[in-house]
Order: structure tokens, then sequence, then C-alpha cells
């Protein structure tokens, strides 16, 4: 309830630090298996470390625990802005947080970029995603069928070094 | 109903390719519930964009708010569980594989993989969400703002999404 620009920082602090449920270790071994996966990223982390301390039951309470609380606030949000969207303010107000957002996202991926350059041949990857998404404007399911095997085959070349 | 069906399906469809997350599926969001099933006009795309942005809690919450729009309480909660139960059963079932891999090599390299391919796409849903939804220069000079404040210092994005409301509540933008 508290994730405000990203749930994950959070996470991380209670999970690791405060409750000691995980070792830091474990927790970047985690997230590093739920970036790898498809899907909601900290939906995925919800239902690892959900499932590591009490099964299949621990994973549907923690997905659950996350998302019923937001939902509830989101739904409030969308009957305000049902009120309120044809006034001259509201209508600014959220243009400016959508381009802040989309900021965000950019930034996010500018970040994760930094670290590529270590081994710069893999930007190519980044690069041949970006061109066959933007401007062939080709399905993400296509994107990811070309783009996936050139990636492993460069990936078992950046683990080699 | 057969419309509430069709929402389930095809974002229960997306939620097994959307690498690197929600942020890398929103064009393919926008394309489809904006042009192709018209559930929602691009404003209210991008207003509800905006509100997920705002809203605390995970950054899905625009499907959620899609999922209202086409079918009330029952739609977001349809389309929330659509976009989490494939990814969700799938992490599911692989973490322990994942995890198991004694062969360090070989884990690393598909992380690596797998955060290249993530990064390409989270740039490219920027760029491509970037076109659609910002509809003035000053727009996108407070998204390059907002770039550069968050690659240069370590403002909480918080205070990022208050200033763009200010901005944008002034009709700067």
């Amino acid at each position: 309830m508290s994730g405000f620009g990203g749930v994950l920082p959070w996470a991380r602090r209670t999970l690791v630090e405060q409750d000691k449920v995980l070792s830091s270790e474990e927790f970047s071994a985690i997230l590093g298996i739920c970036q790898i996966v498809p899907g909601p990223n900290i939906l995925n982390l919800a239902v690892c470390i959900g499932s590591r301390l009490c099964g299949a039951k621990g994973a549907f309470a923690a997905a659950l625990g996350l998302t019923i609380g937001p939902i509830c606030i989101v739904m409030l949000l969308a009957v305000l802005y049902q009120h309120y969207s044809n006034l001259e303010s509201v209508q600014g107000l959220l243009r400016g947080i959508s381009a802040v957002g989309v900021g965000l996202i950019a930034s996010t991926g500018i970040k994760m970029l930094c670290d590529e350059f270590r081994y710069p041949v893999m930007l190519l990857v980044v690069v041949i995603t970006v061109i066959a998404a933007s401007y062939f404007h080709l399905g993400l399911g296509w994107v990811v069928l070309i783009v996936s095997p050139m990636a492993l085959f460069l990936g078992f070349r950046k683990a080699l070094k | 109903m057969s419309l509430l069906l069709g929402l389930f399906l095809k974002l229960s469809a997306f939620s097994l390719i959307a690498f690197g997350g929600i942020n890398a599926l929103l064009p393919s969001l926008l394309n489809l519930s904006v042009y192709q099933e018209h559930w929602v006009d691009l404003q209210t795309f991008a207003d509800y964009f905006a509100i997920a942005q705002a809203a605390p809690g995970p950054n899905f919450m625009t499907v959620t708010l899609i999922g209202w729009h086409v079918g009330g309480v029952l739609g977001a909660l349809l389309a929330t569980f659509a976009i989490a139960w494939p990814s969700s059963i799938l992490v599911y079932l692989v973490q322990r594989q994942i995890l198991g891999i004694s062969n360090e090599g070989k884990k690393k390299a598909i992380q690596y993989a797998a955060a290249a391919l993530a990064i390409g796409l989270v740039l490219s849903s920027a760029w491509q969400i970037a076109l659609q939804i910002n509809h003035s220069y000053a727009a996108y000079g407070l998204t390059l703002l907002t770039i550069c404040l968050t690659v240069f210092t370590r403002w909480h994005p918080l205070y990022l999404i208050v200033l763009g409301a200010v901005i944008g509540s002034m009709g700067l933008i």
C-alpha cells in the first residue's frame, strides 16, 4: 500500500532488513528470476517469496495481499475521475502526471542500459528490439520471438567471459 | 458477457509475453484497448495511465482501470486477474528449476539475455507511449526533465509526479 513509485525498495526493506525472512542474497536471486519471467515483476516477486514461505497458499496470499488494497484505491480514484474529468485543471493535472510517468519508465530503461555498457555487443539486442518494436511496429510477441535467440546466444557469450 | 470474456482472454495472453513487466506491455495494451477493441478512447487511456502512475501500488493498475471502464468492479477484478494469473503460475513453476540450475554460467546467460530484451522493450515502450500521449512541446519537455532528474539525482519518483501534477494543473502542459 505504501508503494508509491514502485513497491520494490520497500519490499526489500521489510523482508530482508526488518523481518529477516530472507537473506540479502536470497532476495537478489529471487529478484533475478522474477525479472527473467514475463509478467508484472512485483507480482512475480510476491508469488516467489510467498511460495518460499508457505507453498502455493503463501503464493496466493502474497499476490492477493499485494493487489487488493491498491485495486480498491484505484477504483476510488476512477470514480472521482468520472465525476471531475471534465474540469480543465483535472485534465491538465493528468497530462502533467502522464508526461512524468513516461519519463519515469524511460529512465528505468536508461538506468538498466548503463549496466549493459560493460559488454557492448549486448547493446545490439537492445537496438534491434527498439527498432523492431518502434520502427516496424511489430507486436510484443513477435519481438520477443525474433530477438530472444540472439539475446540468449550473446548471453552465453557474456557469461563465459 | 462476451465483452468481459474477450477482455479476460486477450489480457491473459499478454501476461506471458510481458518481458520487462507491465511498462514494456503498455504500447501493446494501448493498441489493443484503443485501436483494436475500442474499449477506451486515447484520452481516457492516457488519463488512466496517469492515475495508475499517481496511485500507490504495483504499476499494472492501468490494466485494472481499463477493466473498470469496460465492466465496473467485476471488469476491474477480471482484468487484474487476467494479467496476473498466467505469469504467476509460470513463475511459481519455474522458480525452483532456475534456482536449481547448478551451472552458474547458464543461469547468468539467461539472466543477461532477459535483461537486454527487457531494456529494449522498456525503452521502446516509453518512446511509443510518449508519441501517443504527449501532445505539446511542454509535455515532451516535462518528460525529458523527469528523465534527467531521475538519472542525475536521487529524487523520489513521488516528488516528480507531484511536480508534474502542479505544472499540469496550472495549465502549462
